[in-house]
């Protein structure tokens, strides 16, 4: 009990002191000039202190303020957060770096070089090979290396030699001693490796001096994140990505500017502003694309030269990654508000065309292109189609077409009809050995790599499924 | 198990002398390598089965071995030896008779048919203690799984372990800590640079040495005007790590994160760890902090005692 209160108990009553303010006015009654201090206060609570609790005594009595209503009382008031925001791409960029080294990783004595040679030797077949610098940074340039694989705890990147990964080496190398365009897509389970050896052609490509247009996702190019343009003179309508064009083209740039430089151009390309005689190095065509709005023609002018006949042009490989965003509906839409269908985008529609066997490259080369498992949308006719093709190489039963189906695509169906399907299985045991073995000399896997753990690992990821049996042993808690 | 189980029975009522048994070194592992989970086809060679190709079959098997007196005279073949001329060869095969075949087959191929690894059991004995991959419920560090348990919400455990993974990868993958000094971590760690490719002992180290020894408890009643009497008591080693890693947690929920995606909490987590170890966590001051009060409350033990007698420890 508050003294104060307890004293006024000892007045005379009066309506000032009963009545709350908030009923009534506060109208001082007693003359303004009393001299009484306690009817002379000042009525109102003095500003800017509010009281702290909800229940507060007025200033007029001992009369309490009932509960009132508090709106967000259980919101956390939260504290503003004045440190500089991430600028835009910030996070995005943080999320998708690529690291491929590991200082604290033990170096792995003796591990022999990725080579021509080596990726078509039966010997080699389940070694690790590690990759020779200069390929690294092409591989680095094209973006082949992707932020979901493991490479950035070990000193080096190294590659398991895989059966398959021979059998493609083998069948690029006959395609381009022939010639011929092999056109392959390698589908297979999740988290196989379809990547990995995705990755492994590229390396090829690149170890054997072919020109490589490498597209690391195929969804980049159709999900509506680049600008597009369409073509004018064109049946139907075609669109140009001249963004994503120039990107290719500095792909290229850094990571084949050796044999660009020494290609040199057979046609005079009247259609670029500058002017580039007969005889001038590709280098030079390919780095006048500085900004997205004049490289349209350039892009085009590289590749006609790069595909010209009778030039003693190298093969070519053309690869991508995630197979099932190109063989779709586009998110892009036409000046008619409709969706327009991937193959009506002009740089998916050169690879599909060269994938149908609709085009082909003149000195030879390669069109691969894996599928994904983890980030693809349902696609029922590239299915079937992967599906037709493995019942035609024996690895499975004819599949049948739904006939309700209304998703089935025409197109996708007639590009994909004449195509070869790797499929990537699991690894042996001998394969998942020296792979483990490598795991355990990085000083990663901290036990001994005998028979026992290595059943123990192969069984454990799904029976030799290599992204399994790396989240069994060096994703986890245990080490 | 005891290695007596009908033994001698089984060659007495042998029709054949045992031969003597060959004691290979005491390997106790061998039979429990050749048969793992799941179907071997390995590099081990397969051990080489009579019969099969081209080995001989031993004479024993056939029942048509010659006694060798100058071996029956060993002390375990004596009694065998005597009743083998009693019994007639043609006895047939009892359960006994095929576990001492059984016996004599293991000799064969140079294993010890008397190890008791191997005698009635299927797969062998365990080796104990049991190794942390062969059990169920205690396959990880104590330290992990009490962490993983207080990173865990929404009772989602799984997630809590992916998370874990990662604050683990991420110390493996960083650069080794640079020790500071004045903030020395618990005597006899190992050098800095061994700890990344260590990342549970990395971890362990980093919650213990900032794990506080006591606790602030409160006595209310005995201080007087509604105040607590702050008394220090011990805590137990689960829960000095227990409040360091939720110490830890406090910074972590109050740090943002760089970049985005799923690997923002535990990088964030793992961030700290490394801020312990090099001495620039703020949570080496809560410890501190803690460890002063307690100093300047342990006159208040002796009032506490006084009121409670032996029931306030």
């Amino acid at each position: 009990m508050s003294v104060p209160n307890g004293l006024r108990c000892l007045l005379r009553p009066s309506t000032t002191t009963s009545i709350p303010a908030r009923i009534v006015p506060v109208t001082v009654l007693a003359a303004s000039f009393s001299s009484t201090s306690l009817l002379g206060k000042n009525p109102l609570p003095p500003k800017g202190k509010a009281p702290p609790s909800r229940v507060k005594v007025l200033p007029g009595g001992h009369i309490r303020a009932g509960k009132k209503m508090q709106l967000g009382k259980f919101k956390k008031n939260k504290q503003v957060d004045r440190s500089r925001p991430p600028a835009p791409g910030e996070r995005k960029a943080y999320r998708k770096r690529v690291t491929l080294s590991n200082n604290n990783a033990l170096p792995v004595e003796g591990l022999e070089e990725m080579s021509p040679q080596a990726m078509v030797d039966p010997e080699k077949v389940g070694r690790m090979l590690a990759l020779p610098n200069e390929l690294v940074d092409q591989l680095r340039a094209v973006e082949a290396f992707k932020p979901t694989q493991t490479w950035n705890m070990f000193r080096q990147p190294s590659i398991l030699q895989r059966k398959e990964t021979r059998e493609l080496a083998e069948k690029m190398q006959a395609a381009a001693g022939k010639g011929e365009t092999l056109k392959l897509v390698i589908s297979g389970d999740r988290l196989v490796g379809k990547s990995m050896l995705l990755l492994q052609a590229v390396s090829y490509a690149y170890l054997n001096n072919w020109i490589v247009f490498h597209i690391p996702e195929g969804q980049e190019l159709t999900n509506a994140s680049t600008d597009y343009a369409p073509i004018p003179n064109t049946a139907p309508t075609q669109y140009s990505q001249q963004a994503y064009a120039l990107r290719i083209l500095q792909f290229l740039r850094k990571a084949n500017q050796k044999l660009l430089l020494d290609l040199k151009t057979v046609f005079p390309h009247p259609e670029l502003v500058q002017h580039f005689p007969v005889g001038t190095s590709l280098l030079q065509v390919a780095n006048a694309a500085k900004e997205p709005d004049s490289t349209w023609p350039i892009f085009n002018a590289v590749l006609q030269e790069l595909t010209a006949e009778g030039a003693g042009r190298p093969p070519i490989l053309f690869s991508l990654d995630g197979l099932s965003f190109v063989m779709k509906a586009s998110e892009y839409r036409s000046p008619a508000f409709e969706l327009i269908h991937s193959h009506d985008l002009s740089i998916v529609r050169r690879f599909v065309d060269l994938l149908s066997g609709k085009t082909k490259l003149p000195s030879g080369g390669a069109v691969v292109a894996a599928t994904s498992r983890g980030n693809s949308p349902r696609n029922p006719s590239m299915e079937l189609m992967i599906a037709q093709q493995e019942a035609k190489q024996g690895l499975r039963e004819q599949p049948v077409k739904e006939p309700y189906n209304r998703k089935y695509d025409d197109r996708v169906e007639a590009a994909m009809r004449d195509i070869e399907v790797l499929r990537l299985s699991s690894v042996s045991r001998s394969e998942a050995r020296s792979l483990m073995e490598y795991w355990a000399a990085s000083g990663l896997l901290r036990t001994a790599v005998d028979e026992k753990a290595v059943s123990d690992k192969w069984a454990l990821g799904g029976n030799g499924n290599l992204g399994e049996m790396e989240r069994a042993t060096l994703l986890t808690m245990r080490y | 198990m005891p290695p007596s189980l009908g033994l001698r029975a089984a060659f007495r009522a042998l029709t054949i002398t045992a031969r003597p048994v060959v004691r290979a070194p005491l390997r106790p592992g061998r039979l429990s390598q050749l048969r793992t989970f799941a179907d071997n086809t390995t590099s081990t060679p397969p051990p080489q089965i009579p019969g099969q190709d081209g080995m001989p079959i031993p004479d024993s098997f056939t029942g048509s071995a010659k006694e060798e007196p100058e071996q029956a005279a060993a002390a375990e073949g004596q009694e065998s030896a005597g009743s083998a001329e009693s019994a007639e060869s043609a006895e047939p095969a009892s359960p006994l008779n095929q576990l001492a075949l059984d016996q004599l087959q293991l000799a064969s191929y140079g294993l010890d048919p008397f190890d008791p690894h191997v005698v009635g059991h299927k797969y062998g004995l365990p080796e104990l203690p049991i190794p942390s991959n062969m059990r169920a419920k205690h396959r990880y560090d104590p330290v992990v799984e009490q962490m993983t348990r207080l990173i865990m919400r929404d009772g989602k455990l799984s997630k809590a372990q992916r998370d874990m993974a990662m604050i683990l990868n991420y110390l493996r993958t960083s650069p080794p800590p640079k020790i500071n000094p004045a903030r020395p971590l618990l005597p006899g760690a190992p050098p800095a640079s061994h700890l990344p490719l260590d990342p549970v002992l990395y971890l362990t180290l980093a919650v213990d040495s900032v794990a506080p020894l006591i606790r602030i408890r409160g006595y209310s009643g005995i201080a007087g005007g509604g105040k607590k009497l702050e008394v220090p008591a011990p805590l137990a080693a689960r829960q000095r790590r227990r409040t360091a890693f939720q110490w830890i947690l406090d910074v972590v929920d109050k740090k943002k994160s760089k970049g985005s995606g799923r690997t923002m909490f535990p990088h964030r987590v793992a961030e700290e760890i490394v801020a312990i170890m090099e001495g620039r966590s703020s949570v080496w001051d809560k410890r501190n902090l803690v460890h002063r009060q307690g100093t300047a409350a342990r006159a208040n033990l002796a009032t506490v005692a006084k009121r409670f007698g032996n029931k306030a420890r």
